[in-house]
């Protein structure tokens, strides 16, 4: 049974880590770690200060620093002491406060957790194909052990315990190798014989375990699913019943509880290798993340090529340009650099119009003409005496043209009207003879010659009655010639009409038909 | 707008390139624009300065990546976040186009410059977002720890207005170029108050995209100011059969004529003139179907005129008082130069001109063209553009008409090449109105 220990003020065991005199504490306290290997448990201030690395032939650390510092780890709780009853072997000794130093338990569980730290963080992360195998072994082995009656508990708890070892481990490689492939594919700093040789590495290991993952993963599923299938409540219990054998008071509610821990870690186990929709298995989450660590290599890639194709710093191109624009001699020549440099600045041209081309295209010039005698550049007169091709100045207001709008909206309303008046007189008419129809006054002239006009232009068989449509359809004529019908006369306000005789028949198409 | 039928040879001309373009002549006029757009903005983002122009560079990215690369040896760099075209200039002595600040565009002076590339510098290594002061404060400390600077003459602090003054307008200029973009805040505050503060959001790809030579600056320790523009515009793998070479001459002739105004024949070496003659009429025709540009070839050298305007960022004739004024100057300098070739014409007699003309059409100008010494500054404006498009040559002593600024003379009126509207039959108007 564990000692209580009193939680209050118990970081103080890691507060010299971040001191002064913090490479002092920490080899006192790895030299107290390195005797506990040997199994010295208690030390002196003297063998200490043996036991502390120091560069060759420098002299020993001094005693007393060496005390100080114990006496702080002391306070700090990392170190006890006790009365040191060996017998002095000199004065100074004998008047010395002679103290036995050992590492208190908070400060050993500080150092394996120090270690544990360092081991972390240097271990280099790797992905395991060993514990594959192993695991796949250890699974194989259950269903015997089961199958025997009574189960062999020990053997049982030996073999799981050790499934969940390796699997820990497994877990734990897996997350930093893929924390260390992160990490080291953004680092754009990389050079490039460095990430040729992690390159070469990556790949071997990305082809090794993702083969060996995908084949492993399908057994160990198998194996996981024959446990299961022989009896799995067994297995808890002897597992239990194992681990509770050392107990000094199992309760049911210790059983319950260990129980319910071996049932998680098989449970861990099995989502490990075996998905459920929705929640992809371990196995594949980190074949996964393998897969897409090559497009990550490769963008990688990409940047160290333009980072060698343009130029490797940029910074110290602007710093070394701004150098040379502060020593040019005038400000005409940085201009030149600007140019040169930047190459920013619109093109310039003459320019050109038209006319220009036009004169240059009619006048005789070829490439021996000097610009002088060459067709000029045309300039509007108005541009060359103003400076503008527009006319300056207000613009002239608008005249209103209202009363001349209105005269002739009333000069329209009024040939509307009499146009409408001839029509009507034409259609009284009826079907009458030529010479009857007259006289006709000048609109209804014109309009009874556009009737005739359209009536004649349809062709039709000689002596058969033409008919015609008005422009707008609204009218219609029909000529019947008279057979044997002389030339007769139509009189009209603005002269006499001649034609053959004809029955005139004008009706308007918009009436019902009679 | 004019009057005057188009003669016979341009109808003709016209329908040929119809002909040619016949196949497909949407992607032969949005290749053209595309081309023009580039050489105008060689830096193009989705949104500014063109997004119509983005979008067509990135429809026809392919050839016009391969048009580029093998007439002009230039790099045009397609991505998702922005187009650019690596317009390596084709010599270094251009002073003309320096950068401005975007809003009211003033010249950059050296001070600027440093600030911008030091900017840079600190952005670079930053992260994707950055606010002015902290950017301020690696720039006080770039400059800082650097004696070359103090050693040039640079100082730079944050506590004075104008120092300030000038590094806003770098980071003025970086926010045109898409490098930076405000997230929140004012940079104007910064100027008169110095703990406003502005966050601005970096885009990287485009500021990977900004340095144009294929060597790199810091790697080239070179003393000499001219012998470091050579180093920088130097091609490392040159090899040097027959075919390199004349290879190495036309890139050289087509960069020129693609992005500066005028080829002055009197500026080449006699290698680059034999070829050049002989191949004249294959690379302009190839330029000038690509780009849409009229080449004009004259005894002096060879310039691709814009007939469209989308090309050039200066013009001229331009429209205005300084577009006026230099119409004006440069009739008048043309003048000079048919009857005294090669004579410079001094400072001073340029300013008295202006004077003169100035006083002759101020009631069309701007208010302040009529102040006394407006001359001076005025003079200087206009000539500023006309050495910008390669009409004149400044010198210490004055300067010197090119041979182009024959384009602009006056003709004498008895000369038929006078008056280039002939009279139309059907016009009703008289001929000087040619605008609405």
């Amino acid at each position: 049974m564990r000692a209580q220990v009193a939680v209050t003020e118990s970081y103080a065991v890691f507060a010299h880590l971040n001191v002064e005199k913090t490479p002092l504490y920490r080899a006192v306290l790895e030299a107290f770690v390195a005797a506990r290997r040997q199994f010295a448990i208690a030390l002196r201030p003297v063998e200490i200060a043996e036991r502390i690395p120091r560069p060759a032939g420098a002299p020993e650390a001094p005693l007393t620093e060496v005390e100080n510092a114990l006496r702080q780890l002391k306070v700090w709780g990392n170190l006890d002491d006790s009365p040191d009853t060996a017998e002095a072997a000199t004065l100074e000794e004998f008047y010395r406060d002679r103290r036995l130093y050992q590492l208190s338990a908070a400060g050993e569980a500080a150092e394996t957790a120090l270690a544990f730290f360092y081991e972390s963080l240097h271990r280099p992360g790797e992905l395991q194909t060993t514990a594959l195998r192993d695991i796949l072994e250890l699974l194989d082995a259950i269903p015997p052990l089961l199958s025997r009656s009574p189960p062999d508990d020990a053997k049982l708890h030996l073999t799981l315990s050790s499934l969940t070892n390796r699997f820990e481990e497994l877990t734990d490689r897996a997350q930093s190798f893929m924390r260390g492939l992160q990490r080291t594919v953004d680092l754009y700093g990389i050079s490039v014989e460095a990430f040729l040789g992690y390159k070469e590495r990556l790949i071997e290991y990305l082809e090794k375990f993702i083969g060996d993952l995908v084949v492993a993963t399908n057994r160990t599923a198998e194996a996981i699913s024959r446990v299961e299938s022989a009896r799995l409540d067994t297995l808890f219990e002897a597992l239990a019943r194992r681990e509770l054998a050392d107990a000094l008071d199992p309760s049911p509610d210790l059983l319950a509880a260990t129980l319910h821990r071996w049932r998680d870690r098989w449970l861990g186990l099995r989502r490990w290798f075996i998905g459920e929709p929705g929640h992809p298995s371990q196995a594949e989450l980190l074949r996964a993340r393998a897969r897409s660590a090559i497009p990550a290599l490769l963008t990688a890639v990409s940047h160290l090529h333009d980072r060698r194709t343009s130029r490797a710093d940029r910074a110290a191109d602007f710093t070394a340009l701004a150098l040379w624009f502060a020593s040019a001699p005038d400000d005409a020549a940085a201009h030149r650099l600007w140019r040169t440099a930047f190459a920013l600045t619109p093109a310039r041209h003459l320019r050109v119009n038209e006319e220009t081309l036009n004169a240059r295209a009619r006048a005789d010039e070829d490439a021996r003409t000097r610009w002088l005698d060459a067709a000029p550049m045309f300039i509007s007169p108005r541009l060359r005496r103003t400076g503008r091709t527009t006319m300056r100045g207000a613009p002239p207001p608008t005249v209103d043209r209202s009363a001349e709008k209105a005269r002739l909206r009333a000069i329209a309303d009024r040939q509307a009207l009499e146009l409408v008046r001839a029509r009507d007189e034409l259609l009284r008419r009826g079907r009458r003879r030529l010479a009857d129809l007259g006289p006709l006054s000048r609109d209804e002239f014109r309009l009874f010659l556009d009737l005739v006009a359209r009536a004649l232009a349809r062709p039709a068989p000689p002596q058969a009655p033409l008919e015609g449509l008005s422009v707008d359809g609204s009218l219609r004529v029909r000529l019947e010639p008279v057979p044997d019908g002389e030339w007769v006369t139509l009189e009209t306000e603005q002269g006499d009409f001649r034609g053959r005789d004809h029955w005139v028949t004008i009706e308007s198409t918009l009436d019902p038909a009679p | 707008m004019t009057s005057t039928p188009a003669a016979p040879d341009r109808r003709r001309k016209a329908r040929l390139q119809r002909l040619r373009e016949d196949h497909d002549p949407i992607a032969a006029s949005e290749l053209r624009t595309a081309v023009c757009s580039l050489l105008r903005h060689p830096l193009l983002l989705p949104d500014a300065p063109d997004p119509e122009a983005y979008r067509l560079v990135r429809r026809h990215r392919t050839w016009l990546s391969d048009w580029f690369a093998h007439h002009a040896d230039w790099n045009l760099v397609v991505s998702t976040e922005a187009v650019r075209l690596h317009k390596v200039p084709a010599s270094d002595r251009d002073a003309t186009r320096g950068a401005t600040e975007p809003r009211n565009g003033e010249l950059f002076t050296r001070r600027r410059y440093v600030l911008f590339c030091l900017a840079l510098a600190a952005l670079e290594r930053g992260d994707r977002q950055i606010s002015l002061g902290r950017l301020a404060e690696s720039l006080a400390g770039s400059i800082a720890s650097q004696p070359a600077f103090a050693d040039a003459g640079l100082t730079w602090s944050l506590e004075t207005a104008s120092d300030r003054r000038d590094f806003v307008h770098a980071v003025r200029l970086l926010l045109a170029l898409g490098v930076l973009r405000r997230v929140q805040g004012d940079e104007e505050r910064f100027v008169a108050d110095r703990d406003s503060d502005v966050l601005y959001g970096v885009a990287r790809p485009v500021l990977a995209l900004l340095l144009a030579p294929r060597r790199s600056p810091s790697l080239l320790d070179i003393p000499g100011f001219d012998q470091r523009l050579e180093a920088l515009r130097a091609d490392p793998a040159a090899p040097d059969t027959p075919d390199a070479r004349n290879r190495a001459i036309r890139i050289r002739v087509v960069r020129h004529l693609l992005d500066d105004p005028v080829l002055y024949y009197d500026e080449l070496d006699p290698e680059t003139r034999t070829y050049l003659d002989r191949q004249r009429p294959f690379i302009l025709r190839e330029l000038s179907d690509a780009t849409g540009l009229e080449p004009e070839v004259r005894a002096e050298g060879i310039a691709l005129a814009d007939l469209e305007g989308d090309c050039t960022d200066l013009g001229l004739p331009d429209e205005g008082t300084e577009g006026h004024l230099t119409l004006l100057l440069a009739a008048w300098l043309a003048q000079s130069l048919r009857d005294h070739p090669g004579r410079p014409v001094t400072l001073d007699a340029i300013r008295l001109q202006t004077a003169r003309f100035i006083r002759d059409h101020h009631h069309h100008w701007r208010r302040d063209a009529s102040q006394p010494g407006a001359e001076t500054w005025l003079s200087e404006i206009v000539l500023r553009t006309l050495a910008g498009l390669a009409l004149v040559e400044r010198h210490p002593a004055g300067v010197v008409p090119r041979p182009a600024l024959g384009r602009f003379a006056l003709r004498r009126s008895d000369d038929p090449a006078a008056s280039p509207t002939t009279p139309d039959l059907f016009a009703e108007t008289a001929p000087e109105s040619s605008g609405p």
